[in-house]
């Protein structure tokens, strides 16, 4: 039984059956949000009365993340408290919109464009909403290709986020402004990893994180070149592929592509070790210089997970098997509350999902928001129970308003599983796999239940295990380290995969074909892509139609981790974690305050707000991302 | 004389999709001499691939980019590599390697990691809709003639 909170039980065969007698049962009592502080001016009272530290902080842009998030906090500059948190989404993706009405196949094309990094994902994640709704599946050399694509985006998207995000706010630069005891305990202080990363005070370490000078950095953006160059290999261009078609890949793979992309791949193993010695060093320094950090960005281990690597002899794109399939994949669905995994059915991943727009800005869509009236899906094709807020059922009918702490204030929806807010990423990825029981053969990866093994094949160094333990706090220093792991997890995935595509060359015949042939359907049919991007989650749900798409709901991580309130009251991952990070920074005035804790906070999640792309219609303005800048436009020539 | 054109920009955004454009459309004009480049990608990737190839005497970059001006109007300026503070730059990094392209990253971000030849020229077109579509408005699409030999005209010693 892993749902508390939906209105779903099981039978003694374990199927998911509506529970007998409720009336109306995805109805909820909306339950108001608190009322912002300086709304309240007794409170505003009381709290200055107490002291007079109560600032308003807000984070707009947050930069050094992807795309467009602001985040606003009130806190307490005496006590180090942060006293209220707003996350909001400040642009409008419109894809939703966009593909009403088009062939199924252009949402491979337009989707890979809601994200400059995870143009791939997205491109991949739509071919397999299409294979679903088509009734067709990749030869296996086609799903082993994807693999490689999938692994390569990981490759070049975990550096990114240690190296040239998240990294730097733990650089010297940043250390000695905000916190500058902690530098001078980093330059008597020696690593626990010198013998793998080269360093041997912290502070050397912390001064390699500079950004644009220091050694680590400057790796960092040399192995996303690595990472594409491998990616382009079978996708012909990134971000956004042109070879990723439903049914498989739409390319040719032969012996000296492998080998291109296997010089690339192993050269990960080394430096995905440096990573983890490197990330383990600054959690245990910062650990050591004052527990209380451990509880920056802490939040509930509550935790969604797809799964993705399909596994090439199991992989049939049906709704009906994708339990099977699903725990078939390298990494296994699943979804972990308070840290224990209450299911790896896929299925049940789906069907606990659901999205709130009470704080977003856009329209409740079942017509008088209390979701009783007909809708589309009250079950899936494998008839499991569907809330009329599930994807499926979801229209995006976008409502710019003005911002309300209290009413909307984000164009990001609410998504819940099973009522709860949860968070998504690498690390869900690892800790799913973690606790798999009956995990897939392979030769690399080892999960004990309480860890994840990865036996690394040698390459400059020798041949080693490298065991990532279920950490028993969780926090920011917990999903960057999570995640520097997982560029070990990517690599030796990728490896098993390299090897399975040598064989498959080896062996020839229809395994060994890349892509399967396949008609548009004309009937009603729906299908759903269930994958993940570097940053976790994304799932696309397709509606086609006399061969059109009918509705398309795009749901990715950051829509579920800096998600505004849900309409029973909880936060979003974001807003959670940052109420729950002790102020730590070495401030004197309040106007030295830089808020270094909250943004390490929030970056530890990697967020990725995609929106590059804009639209306009009638009275719905749509803000978009406009980059001023006129450096050296001194005009010479003006016509 | 090596020139590399490069279009800046994103497809399927009328006005906005004019550098993407351009490379398409004076791909069938490059030369030994003058090569084209669809610069739809980022400008970390840009400035890694120039720090791999023989140096180019001149690079000439085309985008529509929104700066109040009338719209249609074309502004061509040498490039003259001053960088913002070591702060923004670092943000524009972050930008770029996110998927964000747009001419004022790709010159600050490979000027910062200096992979840029002395000669820049810039083509910059004022835009007049970049909503989601394809096609340009009239205004620019009328301009197309222009703005095409201003570019090539750039490309000449």
């Amino acid at each position: 039984m892993c749902f508390k909170n939906l209105p779903i039980e099981f039978d003694s065969q374990g199927n998911a059956t509506l529970k007998q007698g409720v009336a109306n049962p995805y109805t909820y009592t909306e339950t108001p949000a608190p009322t912002p502080i300086e709304d309240d001016p007794e409170r505003m009272r009381e709290l200055f009365a107490r002291n007079g530290a109560i600032r308003r902080v807000d984070f707009d842009p947050v930069t050094r993340v992807a795309g467009a998030l602001a985040f606003h906090t009130v806190v307490d500059l005496d006590s180090r408290e942060v006293l209220e948190t707003a996350s909001m989404a400040t642009l409008f993706r419109g894809y939703e919109v966009i593909l009403q009405g088009r062939d199924p196949r252009d949402a491979i094309n337009i989707s890979s464009r809601a994200c400059g990094v995870c143009g791939g994902v997205h491109a991949t994640t739509s071919a397999l909403a299409c294979e679903m709704a088509f009734g067709i599946s990749p030869p296996p050399m086609g799903v082993v290709a994807r693999n490689l694509l999938l692994s390569t985006e990981y490759l070049y998207d975990h550096p990114i986020h240690l190296s040239l995000l998240a990294g730097p706010d733990f650089s010297e630069e940043a250390v000695r402004e905000t916190n500058p005891e902690i530098w001078t305990r980093a330059e008597n202080t020696r690593t626990q990893g010198r013998e793998v990363h080269g360093y041997e005070f912290m502070s050397e370490l912390m001064t390699d994180l500079t950004p644009l000078t220091g050694k680590l950095y400057l790796e960092g953006l040399y192995y996303t070149r690595l990472a594409r160059e491998a990616y382009v290999l079978i996708g012909g261009k990134y971000p956004h592929p042109h070879t990723v078609v439903p049914g498989g890949v739409s390319t040719t793979i032969d012996p000296s592509d492998l080998n291109e992309i296997m010089l690339r791949v192993v050269k990960y193993f080394d430096y995905g070790r440096k990573t983890v010695a490197i990330w383990n060093d600054i959690a245990e320094f910062f650990y050591d210089v004052n527990p209380k950090y451990k509880d920056i960005g802490t939040r509930p281990k509550n935790m969604v997970e797809p799964g993705q690597w399909d596994d090439p002899f199991a992989y049939d794109a049906s709704y009906e098997n994708c339990d099977d399939w699903g725990r078939r994949r390298w990494a296994t669905p699943g979804v972990l509350v308070d840290g224990e995994l209450v299911t790896t059915s896929l299925q049940m991943v789906n069907a606990g999902v659901e999205e709130f727009v009470e704080h977003a800005f856009y329209e409740e869509w079942t017509g008088n928001g209390s979701g009783n009236e007909y809708y589309k899906f009250p079950t899936d094709p494998a008839g499991n129970p569907l809330s009329p807020y599930h994807p499926w059922n979801k229209e995006t009918i976008p409502k710019p308003t003005a911002t309300s702490w209290k009413e909307k204030y984000s164009w990001s929806t609410a998504p819940r599983w099973d009522r709860m807010a949860m968070e998504t990423g690498a690390y869900s990825r690892i800790w799913t796999a973690a606790m798999t029981p009956n995990y897939r053969q392979s030769n690399y990866i080892e999960p004990t239940g309480h860890s994840l093994k990865i036996h690394l094949p040698k390459a400059s160094l020798p041949n080693t295990e490298i065991e990532w333990k279920i950490p028993e706090v969780w926090g920011a220093f917990e999903r960057n380290r999570a995640r520097a792991y997982c560029i070990l997890y990517t690599a030796a995935i990728a490896y098993d995969n390299l090897l399975l595509a040598y064989d498959l060359l080896r062996k020839g015949g229809p395994d060994a074909k890349m892509s399967t042939p396949f008609k548009v359907p004309k009937d009603h049919r729906i299908g759903v892509g269930l994958w993940s991007a570097g940053r976790g989650y994304l799932t696309h749900h397709m509606e086609i139609d006399k061969g059109v798409i009918k509705n398309y709901q795009i749901l990715t991580p950051s829509t579920w981790m800096a998600s505004p309130k849900d309409p029973f009251g909880n936060p979003g991952p974001y807003e959670e974690a940052v109420m729950a990070t002790p102020l730590l920074e070495n401030y004197e005035k309040p106007e030295d305050f830089k808020g270094i804790d909250v943004l390490r906070a929030i970056r530890s999640f990697d967020p990725c707000m995609p929106c590059t792309t804009h639209i306009h219609s009638d009275d719905r303005t749509i803000t978009r991302e406009i980059i001023s800048c006129a450096c050296g436009a001194t005009g010479d020539h003006e016509h | 004389m090596r020139v590399l054109v490069c279009g800046v920009g994103y497809r399927f955004l009328r006005d906005g999709a004019l550098g993407p454009y351009m490379s398409d459309t004076l791909s069938a004009r490059a030369t030994e001499r003058v090569e084209v480049e669809d610069l739809g990608y980022h400008p970390v990737g840009f400035t890694q691939n120039l720090q791999e190839r023989p140096d180019y005497d001149r690079i000439v970059f085309v985008a529509a980019v929104d700066r109040g001006r009338a719209p249609g109007t074309i502004k061509a300026y040498r490039y003259d590599h001053c960088l913002p503070s070591s702060k923004e730059v670092q943000e524009r990094v972050g930008d770029s390697v996110t998927g964000s392209i747009s001419l004022d990253n790709l010159l600050i971000v490979s000027e910062a990691f200096k992979a840029l030849p002395d000669d820049v020229w810039v083509v910059e077109v004022e835009p007049a809709d970049e909503t989601w579509g394809e096609g340009f408005s009239p205004i620019v699409e009328a301009k197309l003639p222009e703005i095409t030999e201003t570019i090539w005209n750039l490309t000449k010693p």
